[in-house]
């Protein structure tokens, strides 16, 4: 009776759409780092630690008021206490471990053991508590009870919780533990050279009476002061064979500096590219209206220049040496592959909210057509260009879902017949296209606002800005009307196409967001 | 001598090429070199063989070179590079027109003696950056350009300049008075003027200049016709 009575409470939990929602908003609040919000959550913990800790060191010599004492003692552990509450129901879910055991039990045809489950729980559970962060968690709570007074101290602890919501000091705490073997080495060799020497130290000195070392803690003490190269000069040894024994201690001491130092460097360097990688994506959740650039070969390195004056870029290769250049070439690149979908997971890319758009700028169809499809596997409306390499793949690109192609080979022979038929013409446009003179066509979307302050061409006064009007593309008409009459109506999302100096097209732009209709 | 196309290079670049001028040339033929596998996209096109240690002696005496375009389309540099520089120490006012794949041997090119150099590379990323950025204006120029749509680009070239009476090219009312739009005019000495630069006051047309107009066929036709420019 009562097993089912928890099988069914396990269930409905597990199937309780709110329970579920509330679960994954904590946990996203306490867990998450993608979340939005847990940077404000993050904030506000550390602050307490701090208000926490202040009031710790202020109490040491001053008097310090009974409420604030009353609110570092109550309420802020109070809120660590919620949180740490929080953080254990949501380190693993009672209700999902029943169900597990249930179904498996049911699947093998036996009946459910209770207490089996009880004992996965507790276990999960346990090892929750003893790991590291929930132990800090838990002394951080613990000057709640201020009764006892030497618990106060514990308050300190909740300096160590700044370890939770900093991610520089997690990152730090990372690259050491990747170089645990050399460290737990140097370890076992310090304390080998700290055990003997304080033991030869103790029984060189202890029995002279002028000598400082009278127990085996100072000799301890002073064997640790002289082997990290501080020496307070507090403790000497008096005699010459201790004085033997400080001279090797000196210089194992220099060594095991040297190695750790070289240690701590040696690890960063292996870790820098991941640590950048780390940052880029931190940044890339920032960003906002960026392209993706997937390979950066010839092609796509001059696209890159061309596109970087005016928006923003995220270049993804597999191949290291090409990102290397791109990040030589200063733009933002990551090592990820562009045809894996765990690449975009990893990166935490909202396609929808964050690109513009994707180039997939391999000079190879197979990478091209893969990229494409990966990126359609999860994402049927972001817009897609490709390069084609060759036209035999052109329907292969097409049918992976790409909305815009780009031939190369195609391109040339266009161009050359433009040029073989009026070459003058030719030169006319690129010169346009290409800004020489400082000359360009630029286009202006009109906005609500100016719509609001322009109604009809007239109205426009681009000839005052000594510029030329070639004509008003109508999106919703999907035309364009070339020299358009003055009694034409400006509607919103119409595109002014106007050649003229790109400084002066700039301040028309400006003139007309300015102006307000009379 | 019949005005002809020679397009060295038997590769995609070739292909397309041929495809998009052949309507331009009496004959369009492809020059291909002996390791060059068969193709079927260049059946309809005269094929000849050739050899980078050609002198060409033969092409000078078949065809009016002075009247011919070659396109150097090889796709490796150095073979291309070497094969504008024999063309040119041959002829010295053929049209050539050559490819190259980067910025380094697009100069080399141009010192080889090429008349204009298409930089694959940089023409296909500006193409997509500009698609990008404003597609609107690439669109229409594209159209514009490669006679997608009833708009077009003419090159006038004044023969009396006495219609306009010695105005500024921004003193006249090209769109009003003819529904054309000047881009730009080439003088005489091949300065290029954009109408809207600040430089148009100084230079009145003058017989001779080029006009780069943009407008519909009919209204260039008619522009042409009051002018009095019979090409």
């Amino acid at each position: 009776m009562f097993k089912d009575w928890i099988v069914d409470a396990a269930y409905a939990l597990q199937t309780s759409n709110r329970y579920q929602r509330v679960r994954k908003f904590f946990y996203n609040l306490l867990e998450n780092s993608s979340f939005k919000y847990k940077r404000y959550f993050d904030m506000t913990m550390v602050l307490l630690i701090v208000v926490s800790v202040s009031v710790l060191i202020r109490e040491v010599k001053f008097q310090v008021p009974a409420y604030i004492v009353d609110l570092n003692t109550y309420v802020i552990s109070f809120i660590f206490f919620i949180e740490y509450i929080l953080r254990f129901w949501i380190s693993s879910s009672i209700s999902k471990i029943i169900i597990e055991h249930k179904e498996k039990d049911a699947l093998l045809d036996r009946e459910f053991n209770f207490s089996l489950a009880l004992f996965h729980i507790l276990k999960e559970k346990f090892r929750y508590m003893i790991s590291i962060n929930a132990i800090i968690d838990l002394l951080a709570v613990l000057p709640f009870f201020h009764q006892l007074r030497l618990l106060r101290i514990f308050i300190l602890f909740r300096v160590f919780k700044l370890f939770r919501y900093t991610r520089s000091v997690q990152t730090f705490a990372s690259v050491l533990i990747s170089k645990k073997f050399e460290f737990l080495t140097l370890f076992i060799f310090s304390s080998i050279i700290i055990f003997v020497s304080s033991v030869l130290i103790y029984i060189m000195e202890a029995n002279n009476p002028d000598s400082e070392v009278k127990t085996l803690y100072e000799a301890f003490y002073w064997s640790i002061v002289t082997i990290s190269t501080v020496g307070y000069g507090d403790i000497t040894p008096t005699t010459t064979e201790s004085r033997f024994i400080a001279m090797l201690v000196i210089t194992a001491g220099v060594a095991v500096l040297a190695f750790t130092t070289s240690l701590v460097v040696s690890a960063f360097t292996e870790k820098l590219d991941e640590i950048k990688d780390l940052k880029s994506i931190d940044d890339l959740r920032k960003l906002e209206d960026f392209y993706i650039i997937c390979g950066y070969e010839k092609i796509a390195q001059e696209v890159c220049k061309n596109l970087v004056k005016t928006n923003k870029l995220l270049i993804l290769d597999e191949e290291h040496s090409r990102i290397e250049q791109a990040h030589k070439d200063g733009f933002e690149a990551l090592n990820y592959d562009p045809g894996s979908v765990e690449s975009y997971k990893r990166l935490h890319i909202d396609m929808k909210r964050q690109v513009k758009a994707i180039l997939c700028l391999r000079e190879d169809d197979v990478e091209n057509v893969y990229t494409t499809l990966t990126v359609r596997s999860f994402n049927k409306d972001v817009f897609i260009l490709s390069l084609l390499m060759n036209d035999k793949n052109r329907k292969k690109l097409e049918f992976a879902g790409v909305n815009e192609i780009l031939y190369s080979k195609e391109l040339v022979g266009l161009v050359a017949r433009e040029f073989v038929g009026k070459p003058v013409a030719f030169e006319a446009i690129h010169a346009l296209r290409s800004e020489l003179n400082n000359i360009n066509v630029e286009e202006i979307i009109i906005t609500q606002r100016i719509a609001q302050n322009f109604t009809f061409v007239e109205e426009l006064v681009h000839r005052k800005y000594r510029l030329l009007l070639l004509g008003i593309y109508k999106k919703e008409h999907k035309h364009f009307f070339f020299n358009p009459m003055g009694s034409m109506i400006l509607e919103e999302g119409d595109v002014l196409l106007l050649i003229g100096n790109v400084s002066f097209i700039k301040e028309f732009e400006q003139h007309l967001n300015k102006k307000r209709k009379k | 001598m019949k005005k002809v196309a020679l397009v060295f290079g038997y590769n995609d670049y070739g292909a397309q090429i041929a495809k998009n001028i052949v309507q331009k040339y009496e004959e369009v033929i492809i020059f291909k070199l002996d390791e060059d596998e068969p193709r079927n996209d260049m059946q309809e096109y005269k094929v000849e063989g050739f050899d980078l240690s050609d002198e060409w002696s033969s092409l000078d005496n078949t065809y009016d070179l002075n009247e011919c375009v070659a396109f150097c389309v090889i796709e490796d540099d150095a073979e291309n590079i070497f094969l504008t520089i024999s063309l040119r120490s041959q002829f010295k006012d053929l049209m050539i027109i050559a490819l190259s794949s980067d910025k380094e041997s697009a100069n080399k090119l141009s010192m080889a003696g090429a008349n204009k150099v298409i930089p694959v590379v940089q023409t296909t990323a500006q193409m997509i950056s500009d698609r990008l950025d404003k597609p609107v204006v690439t669109e229409i120029l594209h159209n514009v350009l490669y006679e997608t749509s009833n708009l077009k680009v003419a090159e006038i070239t004044l023969e009396d300049a006495s219609y306009f009476n010695g105005s500024f090219p921004a003193q006249v009312e090209w769109e009003l008075d003819y529904n054309i739009m000047l881009l730009s005019v080439i003088h005489k000495d091949g300065n290029q003027e954009f109408l809207y630069s600040a430089k148009e006051r100084h230079h009145p047309l003058e017989d001779g200049d080029s006009l780069v107009v943009v407008g519909y066929e009919e209204d260039i036709k008619f522009f042409k016709k009051r002018i009095g420019v019979t090409k």
